[in-house]
């Protein structure tokens, strides 16, 4: 139970991030792992060579992936976006730019896995011995959703992205700066990312290949939710984390390999998207 | 000898909360060409999907020559012998004017995967055959000397005239236009309306949507007047101008 | 290694790759199909010949064999995948081509897991030099590759081939001219999993082992890479887009050797194919070469009409 709210946690942070973009930008962004994998790198060097103090690392990390994200779009993504390429077309852009990112990492930081150092206080909840940094990580997810909810509800900015990811056209004619609204979506998107990687660093290794290992579950969580619906995400990232905790130990009851974990996420989203490919999106009105 | 060719029962579509199409009963005769008006947003070619196929009615049926077609998808619907020409012209943009009309030939032995393998010689005259009848209507159209430029480099214009070629080419028995002559000058335009009349005499049936009263007074043989779904009006042009419900329809939007 | 193996190795992984790639151009390049699980099909290829080819039967059966389960294994998917659109599609084919990587790493029963199967070659005679043992290789797969080259033109170069590019470029106005479109796509994927399955069964007689981590995404895009560079919708230009992608790679590897530089060229090597990749997105999206026409007798019969007139 606690393990499917902590793998939760993780997919709902990656996901959100994913979805906002996605619903924006309307292709599936294969880069978004190396967003996670930089924020995670970047923290690492913040707290292990630096020395900074937690708080730090986060902002660090939030910091750089959303510049990566920003940056991806505009020399990228937007030019491409500009000569009317195809989704296809952006997808591979976003693979190529996965490549380089991806191997930029692994040529400054090496591709030996590392860990972080920082022991981290365990607390004992009933019979199960946890780690401080998935308590940090569902505390993260409680948090970052609340922000997210209150900025997407509240604020001008927030209202001005859920208008044009459900309606471009209207949008641009109701006078919102349609470029301002996509390079904050892919800012707090790209930091979302990082944060996302950044935990799963810091409670497992830390590796270049960290965003891939996180990147086909956060899709079936999205697509589940429905691109670009916040709640479903939120929902859906519960749900799969659910499954995939369950289904672990359903697997080993079973007699079958545990590698199949990975493909019980697979086959939620193959499922999903043939019989439902809107995904939970009609339940959640006025996302 | 007229017949009933296509016939339209109580056809009602919905879109998400909005009665598109509604309670609609259209009667089309064979040889004839049959005009549908109204104000924008009345429904019309959201009428033309339902028929063709691109989409469900919520309620009613569609018969072609006597048998239910409501349930069939578009290609099915060719088969049968009706062709759609969009609006907005939807033609193969990346190929040729000649590999447009090419496409639109009714059964090409090339079709098929294995006859395309191995029965190549056999394809080939088909081929050559096609070509001429092409040529024929491109020429008829004035689009002949443009066979080998790609649909993608021909003007507004002269891309609606080569969807209607397109149309023709499909031997269609009935043939549903969306606005032919728009987007064109007039003169043009009455050149189409003429050559549509020469292939009514050659047995054709229309159903064309048509905003320019005058055209279709000098050419078709019935209207009907479409507002907010329904039907409002309908009969012979000179029955229906005279009508006092035409007028509030359509003049008023004017 | 002797630098003229070396070259004949090139040799054959362009022919292999040829193949996967051509599959590739059938499907996305002339019918538009955005395929990202291309290497599932490798895989069931290679994995089907090298179980079949332990209970003894002949490797060309074998190789049939191969790729018929694999055309079968991608009609199969294609009936409900095909209706997805585009990001759909490439996303649950991904998805697809995982799953298939995770079951035969998972049931040991299959093939061994991890652990891998060895393959014997195919083509092998007693006091056959090493040299001459990788020539009978190239030989097999380039006559395949030329069987594979010579079907897809047939198919692409024909009325058949028309209709694909019809729905390629508005499948629904091919719809409304009689076209079911998912009776061409359920074909092209057919025969475009075909192919990519006799890709993967030749790789494996030539490899001799394989094991799952053989089999990565990594695959597909590489082949995405070969169609995408050489001109999608041209037959030659794929087989020039994979000679120029294997090049690439392996030439990175030979700089290894001869260069000292402060970065890894293996990471380098991604890096500049990842710039290059966007940079052809960006300014020459279309490839090198470009399409290719349809050239019929309707072609000539035009022409003779024109000229007449």
């Amino acid at each position: 139970m606690f393990n499917s709210c902590v793998t939760g946690s993780l997919y709902l942070i990656s996901a959100v991030a994913l979805t906002l973009i996605y619903g924006l930008s309307r292709f599936p962004n294969f880069a978004h792992a190396e967003f996670m994998a930089l924020g995670a790198y970047i923290g690492y060097s913040v707290a292990e060579q630096l020395g900074m103090g937690f708080p730090i690392t986060f902002i660090a990390a939030f910091l750089a992936s959303g510049a990566l994200g920003v940056i991806s779009y505009k020399v990228v993504f937007q030019p491409l976006a500009k000569r009317g390429a195809s989704i296809i077309h952006l997808m591979i852009a976003s693979i190529a730019l996965g490549f380089i990112i991806r191997h930029s990492i692994g040529a400054i930081w090496g591709w030996a896995p590392l860990s972080f150092r920082v022991v981290w206080s365990s607390f004992d909840m009933g019979a199960v011995r946890v780690s401080g940094i998935w308590l940090w990580l569902i505390f993260a997810a409680l948090a970052l959703g609340g922000i997210m909810h209150l900025l997407l509800v509240k604020t001008k900015i927030g209202k001005a992205i859920r208008a044009t990811s459900s309606n471009p056209e209207l949008a641009l004619s109701s006078g919102i700066n349609i470029n301002r609204v996509t390079l904050t979506t892919w800012f707090i998107g790209a930091a979302l990312a990082g944060i996302a990687g950044l935990f799963r660093a810091a409670g497992t290794r830390l590796s270049p290949l960290l965003g891939w290992d996180i990147l086909l579950p956060t899709f079936a969580v999205t697509i589940l939710g429905g691109i670009g619906s916040f709640y479903g995400a939120i929902a859906a990232a519960f749900i799969i984390g659910l499954a995939e905790n369950v289904g672990v130990v359903v697997l080993v009851s079973l007699g079958l390999s545990t590698e199949y974990r990975m493909a019980i996420a697979f086959a939620i989203l193959i499922l999903t998207l043939l019989i439902r490919p809107q995904g939970l999106t009609k339940l959640f009105r006025g996302t | 000898m007229e017949e009933t060719l296509l016939r339209i029962r109580d056809i009602t579509k919905n879109f998400g909360g909005l009665r598109a199409v509604d309670g609609v009963n259209i009667d089309v005769n064979t040889e004839s060409i049959v005009g549908l008006v109204g104000p924008n947003g009345s429904g019309k070619t959201t009428l033309f999907n339902v028929i063709f196929g691109l989409h469900k009615a919520d309620h009613g049926n569609v018969y072609f020559d006597n048998k239910r077609i409501d349930h069939l998808a578009p290609h099915q619907v060719f088969t049968r012998g009706m062709v759609n020409a969009f609006q907005l012209p939807r033609l193969f943009y990346q190929l040729t004017t000649l590999d447009n009309m090419l496409l639109a030939a009714r059964e090409h032995k090339g079709d098929n995967l294995l006859n395309s393998l191995f029965l190549r010689k056999e394809w080939q005259h088909q081929e050559s055959e096609l070509a001429q009848k092409a040529m024929e209507i491109l020429e008829l159209l004035e689009l002949a000397h443009l066979t080998f430029s790609p649909a993608g480099e021909l003007s507004g214009g002269q891309r609606k005239l080569l969807e209607i070629g397109r149309a023709l080419m499909a031997d269609p028995v009935l043939l549903l236009l969306d606005e032919p002559a728009a987007g064109v000058n007039p003169i043009l335009g009455r050149k189409i309306f003429e050559k549509i009349e020469h292939f009514r005499q050659r047995g054709m049936s229309f159903f064309i949507i048509e905003h320019r009263l005058e055209i279709l007074m000098e050419f078709a043989n019935r209207i009907y007047v479409m507002d907010k779904g329904k039907i409002v009006v309908e009969g012979e042009p000179t029955e229906v101008v005279n009508n006092p419900v035409f007028y509030e329809v359509y003049i008023g939007e004017k | 290694m002797d630098p003229f193996i070396y070259i004949l190795d090139i040799i054959v992984f362009i022919g292999i790759f040829a193949i996967v790639a051509l599959s590739l151009n059938l499907e996305y390049g002339f019918t538009g199909l955005g395929n990202f699980g291309k290497v599932a099909f490798f895989l069931i290829g290679a994995y089907t010949y090298a179980l079949l080819i332990e209970t003894g039967l002949h490797f060309i059966l074998c190789l049939i064999i191969a790729a018929i389960l694999s055309g079968l294994i991608g009609s199969l998917i294609s009936l409900p995948a095909l209706r997805l659109r585009e990001d759909y599609l490439a996303i649950v084919t991904l998805a697809f081509g995982e799953i298939i990587r995770i079951v035969v790493k998972a049931e040991h029963w299959i093939a061994h897991g991890v652990w891998g199967i060895s393959v014997p070659p195919a083509i092998f005679w007693q006091g056959a030099s090493f040299r001459m043992t990788i020539v009978a290789h190239i030989g097999l797969i380039f006559f395949c590759l030329l069987i594979c080259f010579i079907l897809v033109q047939l198919v692409t170069n024909s009325p058949y081939g028309r209709i694909l590019r019809a729905i390629r470029e508005d499948e629904i106005a091919a719809a409304t001219l009689g076209k079911s479109r998912l009776k061409y796509k359920a074909q092209v994927f057919a025969m475009g999993s075909a192919l990519a399955g006799l890709g993967g069964a030749l790789f494996a007689q030539y490899i001799g082992f394989i094991e799952p981590y053989m089999f990565m995404p990594m695959l597909t895009f590489t082949v995405w890479i070969m169609v995408l560079v050489g001109g999608p919708a041209n037959n030659w230009g794929t087989l020039l887009g994979a000679t120029l992608v294997q090049l690439f790679n392996r030439g990175a590897k030979i700089i290894k050797d001869y260069l000292i530089l402060p970065v890894d060229p293996t990471d380098l090597q991604y890096i500049l194919l990842g710039l290059l990749i966007i940079f052809i997105l960006l300014y020459r999206p279309g490839g090198i070469l470009k399409e290719s026409k349809i050239k019929t007798k309707a072609v000539e019969r035009a022409s003779q009409w024109k000229r007449h007139s």
